[in-house]
Formats: C-alpha cells, sequence, structure tokens
C-alpha cells in the first residue's frame, strides 16, 4: 500500500519548476486579501535590494482564505523598479501559493513551508506574516541574512517594545525557555522568523507534525529544535512591534494555551535534551538585544487584580492537584492579600510555573484545562508586576527581567526534581 | 548573382560571418592575412553555410585602433593586398552567394588622414571645419567618455594649430563635423565609391555620435537622424538594395529611432540582449531575455534587428545595469586581464569553459530568435582567446586552420605574425583547428553547419514572429516562431541539470511536433500541457505540422 504524502501533486509540480534555490520566504495565510500584498512586495523588495543574483521563491501557504487572499499572492504581478528601463533582480522571483487545508494551522503552514525548503534544497528561509503591518524589507533582509551569510540556522526577531507590552514572553515564555533549554533567545514566539535549509530538513523528519500544540504556535519548537541539534541560533533586532490591529489578537486566554502549553508540550518531547542542562548562554545578537520605550501605560490594573483572585478561589481544587501544597497556599494567601499592597514575588512565581510545567508532564488532569488554569496566577504576577513598575523607568524594568531570568535558573534544579518525580 | 526570394530584404534571411582579412589567411607569407587568402577560403565559408561576410576595416591606416582609425577611405590597406584584389575577392564571394558588407566608420578619422592633415594644418585652411574645434576644452560637459580606461577628456590639444579637436573615441580619432555640407558629400562619395565596385552594404560604426549640440549628450540628436535618412535616400535611388546597419550600442526604444520610418537604417544590433544571453545560461532563468526582448519596440516591415554573441570589440556592458555588470564581471571575467572598458575581453568558447553544450546552447538561441546572426569568425571551432595581448587583440588572433605551421594562416616565421597564435593546450590550433573538425561528424564545426543548415532552410526564423511561452520552469526558455503556416517550437533549457516542462501549447492542439535536427516525430499535442525533459543545457527545435 503506497504511503499517502501530504503534498498535493499541484504543490509539488509547482515546486518542480522552481528548481533548487537559495532562499525560500514562506508566507502563510488565511484572509489576509487586505494585507497580503503589502507582505509579498515587501519581501520582492528585500530580494531584489539584497539578494539581487540569488534563487528565490516566496510560497504562499493558505488555511483555506475565502476572500481571494491565494488569487491575489499569484495574479499580482510583480512591482518594479523603473530606475534602470524596468529591470530588476537578475532571476525570476518566483511565486507559487498552495492551499494546505481549508482551515487555518500555522503547524500545517509550516510543514509545508519546511518540506518546499528541503525539496528545493533552499539555504536559508524566513517566515513573515501578512498580518504584520510594519513588516519592511529589512526584516526579512535581516532574519535571512544571519542564515545566508552568517551559517546561522534559527534566527529570531528582537523588537522594540513599550513597556507594557509583550510582558507574557518578557515574564514567563523567554525567563523559562532560556532556563530550560539554556539558550537566551527572547522571541520564541513570534509572527517573523529564519531559518536555514539544514534546520528545515530535520525539522521535516521529526514526527510531530500532526500533534495538537504544533497547529497555532509552531516556531518554538522549530528554534528548540535547532539547539537540540546543536545548531546554532541566532537574534535580529528588527525594531517596534506593531500592536495587533483589533480582533486580531488572541486573547490571554488562547495566547496562553498556545504558547505556554507549546512551551511544557515542547519541554515533553525535548525532555533528554533539556534535563542535565545548567545555566544558559547568550546566543549572537545584531542589533540590540532589547530596547524598551518609556510609553505606555497599564490597563486596567484592578479588573486584572479581581480576575486573579476570583480565579485562584474558583480553581481551588485544580490548582490544588497542580501545585505543592505549601506554593498553593502562598498563592492563597497573596490572594487574600490588600489589592496596594499587593505582590506576587518572582520566587513564588517561578515556582508556581515550575510545578505546573511538572504536572503537565504528569498529566495530572486535562493538559488543556491545566494551562488554562495558569490564566488567572499570570494575572495576579501580572498585576504585581504593573504595580510595581508603574513608574519603573525601562532600565529598571530590564534589570528586573534578567533577575527574573537568574530565579528561573536558579530554580531550575527544582523544575527537574519535580520533573522526574510524581508527587 | 544568383536571386533571392525577396531580393530587397536579403539581409533578414542572411547569416552574417565576421571576420577581419588580416586575421583569416595569408597569402603571401608576410604574417598578415589578405583578401588573396580570403578568397581561398571562401569555399569554407559557403561549406559553413553562411551567406554574407561582415569585413572589417580594411583602409589604410596607422592601426592604432585596429582599423578604425581610417586614412584613406577609397584604398586598401597594402597589407591586405590591393583594391584589385578586394575586387577579385567580391566577385568570388558573389558567385558562391555570399554578399559583403564593409565596414564606413563615419563618424571620425585618423589623424593621419590627409582631412585632418590639411584641418590642422592651419585656421584658416578650407578643410578645417571638417572637424569639431575648439579654443577650450569645457564645451559639451555633458558628454560621457567612452574609452574610459584610457582618455580622461574628449576633448584633445592640436599643437599644431592650438586649438582643441573633439573626439568620441581615441584621441588620435578626430570626430568629423557632420555640421557642414561638404563632409556629408565627402563621405558619400566614399559610399559611391565601394557601392560602384559591388559591396553589398555597410556598417556604419558609431552612428549616434555624429553630431554635437551643448547642453545634450550628444548622442542621438535629431540632426544625427537627418543624415541618416539623406544617406538613405541616396542609396535607394541610386543603389536599390544595398543595405545600412547601425551600430549604436544603445537601448532598444533608443536604437528603434535609427529605423525611422523604414527610412533609416535596415538593420541594427542589438546590443543589450547579447549580455542577456550570456547572464541567462549563468543564472539559469530565461528572465533576462524575456525581459530585454518585452522592451524591444516593434520595427518597421523593412528593417531587422542583428543579433550576436560574441565579435571584435569586447562584450560590452554598457546596456546593462551595474548589478547585472557586477554579475557578469564575477562570473565570467574573474581575472581582472579579461575586462576592458565596460566589457569582457573573451571568446565564446572560454567564456563558455569549454562546455560544448552552453557553445551549443548559444549558438542555438542566436540562430532560433528574431533577427540576423552574426557569427564571429572561430567561433564556428570554439576558438580560444588570449587576454594578455593587449586592447582587444586578444579575441583577434589568426584564424586556426590546421594543426601545422602557424595553424595554416601563413607560411611566415611565426615571429612574423601580427599576432601571436593561440597555443595552449585547450584552445591552442594543434587542439582546434578547421581540419581536425572537418574530419569529424560530431565536432562543433559539423553541428554548427547543420543548424545553420536547417536554419536557412525555414524562413520562420528570419522573418517569423515571437511568441514566448510562459512555462512555470523558469530555467526553460521556449518560443514559437510563425510565418504563416510554418511553425516552429523551440524549446532551451538553460540550466545545467535535467529539467521537466509542462508547454501549453492549446494553440496548437492535434499539430505534431517534428524535431527539426533528427526529423523525429514526437506524441501529438492533446488537450494536456505538452510535457518534454530536457537534459542539462538541451534545446529542442520542432517544426509543428498538421498533418
Amino acid at each position: 500500500m503506497a504511503e499517502e504524502s501530504f503534498l498535493a501533486d499541484d504543490f509539488l509540480r509547482q515546486l518542480m519548476s522552481v528548481g533548487e534555490v537559495d532562499l525560500l520566504v514562506g508566507i502563510p495565510s488565511h484572509n489576509h486579501a487586505s494585507t497580503l500584498l503589502q507582505a509579498l512586495h515587501c519581501v520582492e523588495e528585500t530580494l531584489r535590494q539584497n539578494f539581487v543574483r540569488e534563487r528565490a521563491v516566496i510560497l504562499n501557504v493558505d488555511g483555506g482564505s475565502t476572500d481571494d487572499t491565494r488569487k491575489l499572492f499569484i495574479e499580482s504581478s510583480e512591482r518594479r523598479d523603473v530606475a534602470h528601463k524596468g529591470l530588476t533582480s537578475l532571476r525570476t522571483i518566483h511565486r507559487i501559493s498552495v492551499e494546505y487545508d481549508r482551515s487555518p494551522s500555522q503547524g500545517l503552514a509550516l510543514h509545508h513551508i519546511v518540506a518546499a525548503a528541503d525539496l528545493l534544497r533552499a539555504r536559508a528561509c524566513a517566515v513573515v506574516s501578512p498580518g504584520t503591518t510594519n513588516l519592511t524589507s529589512n526584516w526579512v533582509a535581516n532574519l535571512l541574512r544571519p542564515v545566508y551569510r552568517e551559517g546561522l540556522d534559527f534566527v529570531a526577531p528582537l523588537y522594540a517594545r513599550s513597556r507594557f507590552q509583550g510582558l507574557l514572553a518578557r515574564d514567563l515564555l523567554y525567563p523559562m525557555s532560556r532556563a530550560v533549554f539554556g539558550q537566551r533567545i527572547r522571541e520564541l514566539y513570534s509572527d517573523e522568523w529564519g531559518f536555514s535549509g539544514r534546520l528545515a530538513t530535520q525539522c521535516l523528519e521529526k514526527e510531530v507534525w500532526q500533534e495538537e500544540a504544533m497547529r497555532a504556535r509552531p516556531e518554538a519548537w522549530m528554534a528548540i529544535t535547532a539547539i537540540g541539534g546543536g545548531l546554532k541560533c541566532g537574534q535580529y533586532f528588527l525594531g517596534p512591534k506593531p500592536a495587533s490591529p483589533a480582533g486580531t489578537s488572541p486573547d490571554l486566554v488562547d495566547a496562553i494555551r498556545q504558547t505556554v502549553g507549546n512551551l511544557f508540550w515542547c519541554m515533553e518531547i525535548n525532555e533528554p535534551q533539556w534535563l542535565n542542562r545548567s545555566s544558559s548562554q547568550p546566543v549572537p545578537t545584531f542589533g540590540p538585544d532589547h530596547e524598551l520605550s518609556s510609553d505606555g501605560v497599564p490597563a486596567s490594573p484592578e479588573k486584572i487584580f479581581d480576575l486573579f483572585r476570583s480565579g485562584v478561589n474558583e480553581l481551588e481544587p485544580i490548582l490544588a492537584s497542580i501545585l505543592a501544597p505549601e506554593t498553593h497556599a502562598q498563592i492563597k494567601a497573596i490572594a487574600l492579600s490588600d489589592r496596594l499592597k499587593f505582590h506576587f514575588a518572582a520566587e513564588l512565581w517561578v515556582k508556581t510555573l515550575y510545578e505546573f510545567a511538572a504536572s503537565y508532564h504528569h498529566s495530572v488532569l486535562n493538559r488543556d484545562h491545566l494551562v488554562q488554569a495558569l490564566v488567572p496566577l499570570y494575572r495576579g504576577r501580572l498585576y504585581s508586576f504593573l504595580l510595581e513598575h508603574a513608574n519603573s523607568s525601562p532600565e529598571v524594568m530590564e534589570t528586573r527581567s534578567e533577575m527574573v531570568c537568574q530565579e528561573f535558573e536558579r530554580q531550575k534544579p527544582y523544575l527537574v526534581e519535580r520533573w522526574t518525580t510524581k508527587h | 548573382m544568383p536571386q533571392l526570394l525577396d531580393e530587397s530584404l536579403w539581409y533578414k534571411d542572411a547569416v552574417i560571418y565576421q571576420l577581419h582579412v588580416r586575421t583569416f589567411c595569408d597569402s603571401n607569407g608576410d604574417g598578415i592575412g589578405d583578401f588573396r587568402g580570403l578568397t581561398t577560403k571562401l569555399d569554407y565559408l559557403q561549406e559553413l553555410g553562411i551567406n554574407a561576410i561582415w569585413l572589417l576595416p580594411f583602409y589604410p591606416s596607422p592601426l592604432r585602433d585596429d582599423g578604425y582609425d581610417i586614412a584613406d577611405y577609397t584604398s586598401v590597406h597594402p597589407s591586405y593586398g590591393t583594391l584589385q584584389d578586394f575586387k577579385d575577392f567580391l566577385t568570388a564571394a558573389h558567385n558562391r552567394r555570399i554578399r559583403v558588407i564593409t565596414e564606413m566608420v563615419v563618424n571620425h578619422t585618423s589623424d593621419q588622414h590627409p582631412w585632418f592633415q590639411e584641418a590642422r594644418s592651419s585656421r584658416d585652411n578650407p578643410k578645417r571645419d571638417w572637424y569639431v574645434w575648439s579654443d577650450t576644452d569645457t564645451r559639451y560637459q555633458d558628454v560621457r567618455i567612452i574609452f574610459v580606461d584610457t582618455e580622461m577628456s574628449n576633448w584633445a590639444w592640436d599643437p599644431i594649430s592650438k586649438a582643441y579637436y573633439w573626439h568620441r573615441f581615441f584621441g588620435h580619432q578626430p570626430d568629423l563635423n557632420y555640421d557642414n555640407p561638404a563632409v556629408r558629400q565627402a563621405m558619400w562619395e566614399v559610399m559611391k565609391f565601394w557601392l560602384d565596385i559591388g559591396v553589398d552594404g555597410f556598417r556604419l560604426d558609431a552612428v549616434p555620435y555624429l553630431i554635437e549640440r551643448e547642453g545634450t549628450s550628444c548622442e542621438n540628436l535629431p540632426e544625427t537622424h537627418e543624415i541618416i535618412r539623406e544617406f538613405r535616400q541616396r542609396i535607394d535611388l541610386a543603389y536599390p538594395g544595398k543595405m545600412l546597419l547601425a551600430e549604436a550600442n544603445q537601448w532598444p526604444a533608443d536604437v528603434r529611432a535609427y529605423f525611422g520610418n523604414g527610412d533609416e537604417f535596415h538593420m541594427a544590433f542589438h546590443f543589450p540582449l547579447m549580455p542577456r544571453m550570456f547572464m541567462a545560461v549563468k543564472l539559469e532563468d530565461r528572465k533576462p531575455i524575456i525581459e530585454i526582448l518585452e522592451q524591444t519596440p516593434q520595427i518597421p516591415p523593412n528593417c531587422q534587428w542583428c543579433i550576436f554573441l560574441r565579435n571584435h570589440d569586447e562584450l560590452t556592458l554598457e546596456m546593462v545595469t551595474s548589478v547585472e555588470r557586477d554579475y557578469m564581471y564575477d562570473e565570467y571575467a574573474g581575472d581582472k586581464a579579461m575586462r576592458i572598458n565596460l566589457g569582457i575581453r573573451r571568446r565564446l568558447a572560454p567564456m563558455m569553459e569549454n562546455d560544448r553544450r552552453r557553445v551549443e546552447l548559444l549558438t542555438g538561441l542566436l540562430l532560433s530568435m528574431p533577427g540576423t546572426p552574426i557569427i564571429y569568425y572561430g567561433d564556428e571551432i570554439g576558438m580560444g582567446d588570449n587576454v594578455y595581448l593587449g586592447d582587444r587583440n586578444g579575441v583577434r588572433t589568426p584564424m586556426q586552420w590546421n594543426g601545422g605551421w602557424n595553424a595554416g594562416f601563413s607560411t611566415a616565421d611565426p615571429e612574423r605574425l601580427y599576432s601571436p597564435l593561440i597555443s595552449n593546450p585547450v584552445y591552442g590550433y594543434q587542439a582546434i583547428n578547421v581540419d581536425s573538425q572537418r574530419r569529424s561528424a560530431h565536432s562543433l564545426l559539423s553541428w554548427t553547419k547543420s543548424v545553420i543548415q536547417t536554419r536557412n532552410a525555414f524562413r520562420v526564423f528570419s522573418r517569423g514572429s515571437i511568441e514566448f511561452l510562459n512555462p512555470s520552469n523558469h530555467r526553460v526558455l521556449a518560443y514559437v516562431r510563425r510565418l504563416g503556416e510554418e511553425k516552429v517550437l523551440v524549446v532551451n533549457n538553460l540550466s545545467n541539470s535535467a529539467q521537466a516542462v509542462e508547454l501549453n501549447l492549446q494553440m496548437y492542439k492535434r499539430h505534431i511536433p517534428i524535431e527539426m535536427f533528427g526529423r523525429n516525430l514526437f506524441p501529438r499535442i492533446g488537450d494536456l500541457p505538452y510535457l518534454l525533459t530536457l537534459g542539462p543545457y538541451q534545446f529542442y527545435w520542432f517544426r509543428l505540422r498538421r498533418i
């Protein structure tokens, strides 16, 4: 019985026409008709300006758009630079498109992208989102160049953010992934990143593509695969991260399910890679490794606290099954504290997260429910952060963030102990 | 002379062979090729299948620019023979149905030409105004310098008459003043002289530069076109069927003007196409060729583009972008000695790293694309070059006829030859020569004969329209040439690897492709895209027949 391929014949035919390439840029889409062309032209400009001799393909992987996204991608003509009698890049900038499914899945989209990268023997690849409204050609070039010219295998973006933007990444995802996997990559979860053909080939061989955790946010897994494979990772400062247009960003519950759930899953499947690893190492960084601006104000902190307090109450039995008794007790205690004197200490926060991760590993309850139970606790930590830093300068906030990272690293033996021992 | 089907348009059906009489065959053992020697080689050229010869300048000259510095327009340089030798050669060529196109360097003369000698002799001389003089070197500051490697200015100081004279090329080549009617008349007398002898056409050298006007680039000016129209009118009246070919190294849209309404030049070189053919093969992408042909305007029905791969000059990179130029230098002229001015002084075979497949592919492109093809002498056998000879002399070495004494070019002592032979183990005359290739049915020479013969057999190549197919595989360049019911499908794999391509040939449904070299039938074109596979650098020519 012949084995079914996930690649459609038409997609293979398109790949065959393109042939071997040096560069591949993937643009996952779903109903992005209003912004797709901007991203497409931005990528084309990148290739024309920075990689004029290279063989390149732009690959649109679409999750069942109903708004002509694919049609626009295929039929729009290359925007031409008229400076030289209409002559632009030396080579054809290939443009191909595939509908991988009737519904969107970043994992399936990435699966098609890495398969294309592997089959076309691309040396450097990037994924960019048509939803990123301030995507520039520099962004794309900066993701491709370290891979193509510096030999890196994974390039994460770095963004300039306002003080209260990206807190989930700064207070949870970055410090925890740094402590666990040992590499200081700040933005494991992003809409843009670069990777090598070598990494694509390694990823393609993994039997994870059908996993639910891969559906929404596969990019961190890719970075962790690179780390685990001993490949070189780096990060490139791109500029200000735009706020997602209203209605397009996932709410906090979804965001935590997609990212933290994915992070726990990555820890699960890469256990041998990190259990014995201590401390962390910086990765090659192009441009500043962080940039916080002093603008931005926290929104409705009181409501956040209320949600924390009610969540701790309502989820008490669930939290009791996840957390160690003393941790649970400390959380219940701070939930009762005065709103204005509230403090969710980094030490407790780290311990809480590590216990969640271990409970995820031991499947003490439905994993999705478990991850969702973290939401009110994150709100508590967020509220504490906002109280503490309402008037802090960016420098002070960054110093505190680094202290949180160190706390995650300090307590890592506790994580290993909880992970390896079922309580 | 044998009649062609449409005599007046003979240049459209021509396959032109470009040569310098000095390089081809030496009959008197002085080490320099001559007309008598060339005449003895006409059978070879007839056998090759070409039907026109373009001769580089053979006039008396100090030879400081390979004869483009003419000192006497109506005679033959003594090294190459006599005027009678030329006439005998012309008759012999015509007897073989081969036409002869000569060089007419109209823009400038040598500074040794009597016209200039008179002009510089005093400011009052009647010929003073035959050239462009100035008391300062600040006029026409907007004008570019063409020979950037050697010239600092377009003005040169004449110490005799103590004034500056204008020159667009070397300082020893003063530009004629075409604002002076006497100059135009004198040049017409020169043309008449050669047309009366029987030459079939002129290649007019450096035509964009005939007129100077302050505040302009002094190129392609309206007055220049007036002069061309005047020459053309005179030729059409007195010498119908004679042809004018423009050398205007410009973008197609600018060259288009030199065709006028069919009342200026009959033909013009398509300079920008040439580097893009090389680029396309190196890039393995049809884009450069398609792009430049898309920018090429339609020309009047009695006109034709002239296309070429290599010639006696450097492979000019003036009509490419700086990005493209850098790419061409990096890919084809890694050794700085290969570069001169804005170009590459190399021959076809060495540029293709002696890869027979790529030489054939490019020759196949040359012979199947719209336009009259020009083959540079020696390229039909894959001759090499010598980039260390200075200027562009490395691509002007003696023709390699056999593996014997001086490659069969001359009986002189080797030291006396006008130029050293190519003698390296790869391209040297012992390895690459006409005699050895004549003996092999599979040699490049035999192949070239065969492909020229095929082209000559189908007028669709010389006069047909072209329609590019647009297969998704960009490594494949495919087009259909069409003339009435005659249809030819050309499919080229520009890459170094095997390729599959699906062609949309719905317009030719039910036609049977017949491969033109082996005359084999291919599957009939049906409803589905027509699938072809091609080996590295392989190409097909198919006749499309509806039977």
